[in-house]
């Protein structure tokens, strides 16, 4: 399938989100398509999929003009789209998910789930994505829903895949299986659009880079016709941020003690675990997603009860505490879903901003809210984290994903906490907020906060953790000391038991 | 010209909706035979005149109680608990205000008084079983609140069957409550005052809803509970205490009919009106936007007596005035709602 577009053009209201871009998609090549949050990538591509209508310019497929009524004109010509933000049922099976809209019709009119799970097996066989098809969606980890939309796309047997960030949330095993699908279907004549931050993968993968900026496309040429500092460079429009320097500090008293906590799980709990956290360090704790590190943030944040053990906060106990409670004690919490847990989106930026606040008298008189100091303090978030946003008064939906993610850290970073729970806090978000997020993180680091950072993204653990801890199957499978980490080192960790693992390393 | 472009956009698709209406609404006439003309007349009529506007007295009347209930509604929908278990509340006010107000020996203010707060502490308790119900049975709110229904109409029916049953005057109703406790009529009509307790309690909602720090938290609760549960807000609490809020106002409501209207508990009086789901439907219309609420509880009660008055006045059979209706809410309520999600579209994507 080839694709051209020319001088597309998507107006929201009186914002020009992408501005006169022509581009072309070629079969059989992987296309990589960089820029930072907001730059117009998602949009584009959204227009492409039919979720969108541009103002002016045109959509051809192999030479003939398209137009989409919806996507469901877009799917049907044989376009296929992972979301960033995944469009999924939580409340229904996986296997009901992927089948959704396109459910494959037994005898009698009845779905055919049996046949859908025989092609559903056959795929998986095939590219090295496997997952449990009777298991509730809600249930999943993020990474997990990543699998069943990539599930999804091939089950619908798309021509053209446009993948929206999909290696965020996966172990650099995971992205590797998922690029040898890609290129399994580069082999197959498909075309690939693949959205990214990260450069490495654009070098690694990618036939093809177009970069964006504020609309536009700036550059697209061959790979072997540019250099990762020139994408780089298009990217950020200039001169691209220092690498960071940290600064060496003795940790201080312990303000996190985790002892012997086990946390119920469906199937196997999650632990025994058992771990300090100090003022002044940051402590990464890495793994591939769904080996209970999301239990064990819910453990502490208080959104789930534990099964035994004790958790202290600055020397208070707490796990019998609710999370309102342990906030107040001194705990923040950047929550890897701020679509649904870190934001209410229908809300506004002031809204948002002001939830969970401790300092109460400040924005109220009695039970009466100030709105004057509330969307004070929205405007003071906005300015000192540089989020780019109409105003306190817009929702918070109408934010682009990397903006929304400085909302919420700004919210919890704000509070100024002894601990703050960080869970992939840079996660879909580009270049010049993930360095802002770092450089907060480290920031209060040095301040002398202590920062549990859980993250899938092995750089990020590595290049800002004093300590790390790697998870496997429930447990700590290791420690590792920050200066002596490398990606095989933590990685070989990742994958089994600390038993196994250290005699492998070792 | 762009402007009147953009006035004719807004006003062109109201204008197709009356058209629409009329065409049924005529086509139903020719129907039966009935007078398009006079059918018409005797619908205005019906909803806004009558000698020295009686009628409009009965509409906003009507409206007291719609606009209450639906207002109760609201303060739930906006906090994302479906409570629909509002007829309960509302039978539970009405029942125990007139009980109070029939055996409560004292002052006449004190009584009345005192009733009022025992109905909507009443409403308030009956909301919270289903309160309770869901937050430690695990029983979803949508299914306990509207099977709570029953049993407290049955109850109040069978309270004034028996034990309390005014025996002489032949009715499956209560004794009249004490005539110095009913509610006073405005000068001039034969409107009572309880639209005014109506009114106080759409100021406490609009005050509750933008003003005030629970009302604040109950919203971000009811856009999005793991939200609220992330930043640490007690949803349990919040869940209860709004609960308590919407069953008490449905309970004033009760007693708003009580003492203004029957000044006494009639069997099925407030469960055959469907009060309660017409304050549903109010509420839906407006998107649970807080200031329409009044205006949409008063479109409600117009047209219920605006068809009235068409049977009255044309000999439109009643059922084919009750479908009339039906048709004019429909029509309406799919003009008016989508107006505002395709407004909320055009908000979305700014």
């Amino acid at each position: 399938m080839r694709i051209a577009l020319s001088g597309v053009t998507v107006r929201f209201g009186p914002v020009t989100a992408v501005n006169q871009v022509s581009l072309g998609i070629e079969p059989g090549e992987i296309h990589a398509l960089v820029g930072e949050n907001g730059a117009g990538k998602s949009t584009l591509m959204n227009m492409l999929f039919g979720l969108v209508t541009p103002a002016e310019g045109t959509i051809a497929i192999d030479g003939v003009e398209r137009r989409w009524a919806s996507p469901q004109d877009a799917i049907r010509a044989g376009l296929g789209m992972v979301h960033q933000h995944f469009m999924l049922q939580d409340s229904m099976s996986v296997l009901e998910n992927i089948v959704l809209c396109a459910e494959p019709v037994g005898r009698f009119g009845f779905v055919d789930f049996a046949g859908a799970r025989a092609r559903l097996d056959a795929i998986a066989e095939s590219h090295g994505v496997s997952i449990d098809l009777d298991r509730q969606l809600g249930r999943l980890s993020v990474g997990e829903r990543q699998a069943v939309e990539i599930l999804k796309v091939l089950y619908r047997e798309a021509d053209l895949l446009i993948l929206d960030e999909p290696t965020a949330v996966l172990t650099p095993q995971e992205k590797d299986r998922l690029f040898d699908t890609l290129r399994s279907f580069r082999a197959a004549g498909k075309a690939i659009v693949l959205i990214t931050h990260k450069l490495d993968e654009v070098v690694e993968i990618a036939d093809r880079v177009s970069v964006m900026r504020a609309g536009r496309l700036v550059a697209s040429s061959p790979l072997a016709e540019t250099s990762k500092e020139e994408i780089a460079r298009g990217i950020v429009g200039g001169a691209l941020p220092a690498p960071r320097i940290r600064k060496a500090q003795e940790p201080g008293d312990v303000v996190l003690a985790v002892d012997a906590l086990t946390v119920p799980r469906r199937g196997q709990d999650v632990g025994p675990i058992s771990f300090d956290l100090r003022a002044g360090e940051i402590v990464g704790i890495a793994g591939v997603s769904g080996n209970g590190q999301a239990e064990l943030v819910r453990a502490l944040t208080g959104l789930e009860r534990l099964r035994s053990g004790a958790i202290s906060l600055c020397g208070q106990r707490i796990e019998k505490r609710d999370v309102g409670a342990r906030r107040r004690l001194g705990l923040s919490y950047i929550p890897e879903d701020r679509q649904r847990m870190g934001l209410a989106l229908g809300a506004s930026v002031t809204e948002n901003a002001n939830a969970g606040r401790d300092d109460r008298k400040s924005f109220t008189i009695g039970p009466f809210l100030r709105h004057s100091a509330m969307a004070r303090f929205a405007r003071a978030l906005i300015d000192n984290y540089r989020i780019r946003v109409a105003g306190p008064r817009a929702a918070a939906a109408t934010m682009s994903g990397g903006n929304k993610q400085k909302l919420v850290v700004g919210r919890e970073l704000g509070r100024s906490t002894p601990l703050v729970i960080a869970e992939n806090p840079t996660w879909g978000v580009d270049i010049g907020a993930i360095d802002f997020i770092h450089g907060e993180l480290m920031r209060m680091r040095d301040a002398g906060h202590a920062i549990l950072l859980i993250s899938t993204e092995l750089d990020e653990v590595i290049a800002l953790s004093d300590r790390i801890l790697v998870m496997y199957d429930g447990r700590v499978s290791g420690e590792v000391a920050g200066g002596e980490a490398s990606r095989e080192r933590v990685g070989a960790l990742m994958t089994s038991r600390a038993a196994d693992a250290l005699g492998k390393v070792a | 010209m762009k402007f009147a472009n953009g006035t004719m956009r807004a006003v062109l698709p109201w204008a197709f909706t009356v058209l629409w209406i009329a065409a049924i609404i005529f086509a139903l006439l020719l129907f039966v035979g009935a007078p398009f003309g006079e059918a018409i007349s005797g619908f205005l009529q019906g909803a806004f005149g009558g000698r020295r506007h009686a009628y409009l007295m009965a509409t906003l009347s009507r409206t007291a109680l719609i606009t209450g209930m639906a207002i109760s509604v609201m303060l739930s929908f906006r906090a994302g608990l479906f409570n629909i278990g509002g007829e309960g509340q509302l039978v539970a006010g009405g029942l125990v205000a007139a009980l109070v107000a029939t055996l409560l020996p004292g002052p006449p203010l004190v009584v009345l008084v005192v009733a009022i707060l025992a109905a909507m502490l009443a409403g308030a308790l009956w909301a919270l079983i289903a309160g309770v119900l869901q937050l430690y049975m695990g029983v979803p709110l949508l299914v306990g609140s509207l099977l709570l229904n029953y049993p407290i109409r049955y109850i109040a029916s069978y309270a004034v069957a028996h034990p309390f049953r005014d025996v002489p005057s032949g009715m499956v109703q209560s004794h009249l409550v004490p005539q110095e406790t009913w509610l006073a009529y405005f000068p001039g009509t034969r409107l009572d005052i309880g639209i005014l307790f109506t009114l106080a309690a759409t100021a406490f909602a609009l005050v509750y809803s933008y003003w005030t720090v629970h009302g604040y938290h109950t919203r971000l609760n009811g856009l999005s509970a793991d939200f609220a549960r992330t930043v640490g807000l007690p949803v349990r609490k919040l869940t209860l205490q709004t609960l308590a809020i919407s069953g008490a106002i449905a309970g004033l409501v009760g007693a708003i009919a009580v003492f203004g209207i029957h000044h006494r508990y009639i069997d099925g009086m407030l469960v055959q009106p469907l009060y309660a789901w017409t304050g549903i439907i109010a509420v839906l219309l407006v998107g649970m936007v807080p200031w329409a609420v009044p205006l949409s509880g008063f479109f409600f009660a117009a047209v219920q007596t605006g068809a009235a008055g068409m049977e009255r006045a044309a000999g439109v059979p009643k059922e084919i005035a009750l479908v009339i209706q039906a048709v004019i809410i429909l029509f309406v309520a799919s003009r008016v709602s989508g107006a505002l999600s395709s407004k909320e579209r055009g908000g979305g994507n700014a």
